[in-house]
């Protein structure tokens, strides 16, 4: 079980909520989505947070990665020449898949040897999820993952998180709300740092609901959300 | 290239204590009567291994730095240390430690590792710039405490602190270099056992971090070593630029692999460039030696910006 207790700083205000599987988080830009991702990593240390009774920030080596993992929006490396593949191989920890196998999977085989600093945006967000795969960490939080993908694309990682074959428990932070509403997985809304709404998906994708929470800018058409422009 | 590369280094540091103002005949240095004989064990040998020596912990050194902040301009030197221990050494000889000034430029390089640090602890890993700015702003702090002392020097004195500031590998026998020999294993045995480590660290802090290494503790082991061994070598030889900077950039563009498998790699050209460097010092100063400090730059700098030149046209 992932719990946070009365967690606050800059950003966030007196975070408290606890799951045992998958939930979506959703917000504004600069809600503190990312902040939370953080701090339930270990990333940010905090006391507040305990993963399975131990707190992330403390513990190391395959005590800490067989619990959580956070996939970030964006492929950070400082080394010019290091590969997609090598940087696989850092992340392969639990999983039993092979690195080729992942890459098969998700449609990026060609990319194996090219430098990670020269990928495409949605190049580098697809061997960001190849990692997370390979790292199978129990909670891995993914921080928009779909943000820089063709519709395609999209498609396809919406059916690999749908599935259960590949990851663990996923934490989802999105701003596309029909991958969200697809996904069915408890919401998480915070607003301005605070928890807005804790709940089951039908709830909050209620069309009541949409109203309070985003105003004119989505509505329901045909089971699907859409923004409304 | 690459064989070619090798084959190159292993005769330059073959021929190297062999030629120099005297050149030495091979089938003379086992002659224990010879003259040469004393010039190829007590002088050239070790002064070649010494040159070999501080160049690969240089050069490490450089790579350490460059991956643990971030930045490919930061070497124990960018950051102020060299200066650092030139003002301990300054202190030194104005102030009649003669016997120790060894160990003033050892404190005075490791405290400025030990500054920076404190500094660096501060900021958060992505600031890495305003380091590198801690670090010029030292420096500059300590070019103008050795105006004062050069100030209040004497012509000795003066001497003394420029010729120190110039580099030298001059040494005599094998009993002063024993501990640069020690700290060039021992960086090259920490860095090696922390391959893993640096090769996590070369993606982002938070990578290494979510893959489980504890990345303050890596940094401080790394960079306590690092402080070290540079320390001993400035106190031995003084300040010696440019090797920490260029090396790893050069080989990292010759080899287009990560860092992490160029550990060995540069040690090793490290020290091979401090050898060529200090052959040319030895073989065209009319009167004595060039001081190995200017052979360094005058040699790396303008190949530096050639490769500079060159990345830039591919990409």
């Amino acid at each position: 079980m992932l719990e946070i207790k009365n967690y606050s700083n800059f950003i966030l205000k007196d975070i408290s909520f606890s799951l045992e599987s998958n939930l979506i988080i959703l917000g504004n830009n600069g809600a503190g989505k990312t902040t939370i991702a953080k701090v339930l990593s270990g990333i940010i240390a905090s006391d507040c947070v305990t993963i399975d009774g131990l707190k992330p920030s403390d513990i190391h080596g395959d005590e800490k990665t067989k619990l959580i993992n956070y996939i970030p929006s964006y492929l950070e490396i400082f080394d010019e020449y290091l590969t997609v593949f090598e940087f696989l191989e850092l992340s392969n920890l639990h999983s039993d898949f092979p690195i080729d196998t992942v890459l098969e999977n998700l449609n990026i085989g060609y990319l194996k040897n090219n430098s990670c600093k020269h990928l495409s945006s949605g190049e580098s967000q697809l061997v960001l999820l190849a990692s997370a795969i390979l790292h199978n960490a129990k909670f891995t939080i993914l921080d928009e993952p779909t943000s820089n993908l063709d519709p395609k694309r999209v498609k396809t990682i919406f059916n690999l998180l749908k599935s259960t074959e590949y990851l663990n428990n996923k934490i989802i932070i999105t701003h596309n709300l029909n991958l969200a509403y697809q996904l069915g997985y408890d919401i998480l809304f915070i607003e301005n740092g605070k928890i807005k709404y804790h709940g089951k998906n039908e709830e909050f994708f209620s069309t009541s609901n949409l109203q309070n929470f985003f105003e004119d800018s989505v509505k329901k058409v045909d089971n699907n959300i859409l923004v409304n422009l | 290239m690459r064989y070619l590369l090798i084959l190159t280094s292993l005769i330059i540091i073959a021929i190297a204590p062999f030629s120099g103002q005297i050149d030495i005949s091979l089938a003379n240095i086992l002659d224990v009567s010879k003259m040469d004989y004393q010039i190829f064990w007590d002088i050239r040998l070790p002064r070649v291994v010494l040159a070999f020596c501080v160049g690969a912990i240089l050069a490490l050194s450089g790579l350490v730095f460059q991956t643990i902040f971030r930045n490919p301009m930061s070497t124990p030197f960018t950051l102020g240390v060299a200066s650092g221990a030139t003002l301990f050494t300054a202190i030194g000889i104005v102030f009649g430690f003669l016997t120790f000034i060894s160990f003033f430029a050892f404190l005075g390089a490791v405290l400025t590792i030990v500054i920076l640090f404190l500094i660096a602890s501060r900021f958060h890993a992505t600031q890495t710039s305003s380091l590198l700015l801690v670090g010029i702003a030292l420096s500059f702090f300590y070019s103008a405490s050795l105006m004062v002392l050069f100030f209040i020097s004497d012509l000795q004195e003066s001497y003394e602190i420029v010729r120190f500031t110039m580099g030298s590998l001059d040494i005599v026998g094998f009993n002063s270099i024993y501990l640069v020999i020690l700290a060039a294993i021992f960086i090259l045995s920490i860095v090696k056992k922390y391959q893993y480590h640096i090769k996590l660290l070369l993606t982002s802090y938070d990578f290494a971090t979510l893959k489980g290494i504890d990345v303050k503790k890596t940094n401080y082991i790394l960079l306590l070593s690092v402080s070290i061994v540079v320390g001993i070598c400035v106190s031995i030889t003084g300040p010696i630029g440019f090797v920490g900077l260029i090396i790893p950039h050069i080989i990292k563009t010759i080899a287009k692999t990560s860092s992490d498998k160029l550990i060995v790699p540069i040690f090793f050209f490290g020290g091979v460039f401090l050898v060529l460097c200090d052959l040319i010092a030895r073989n065209t100063g009319a009167v004595s030696d060039i001081p190995i400090g200017v052979v360094t730059s005058f040699l790396g700098a303008p190949f530096f910006i050639y490769l500079l030149l060159k990345r830039g046209k591919r990409s």
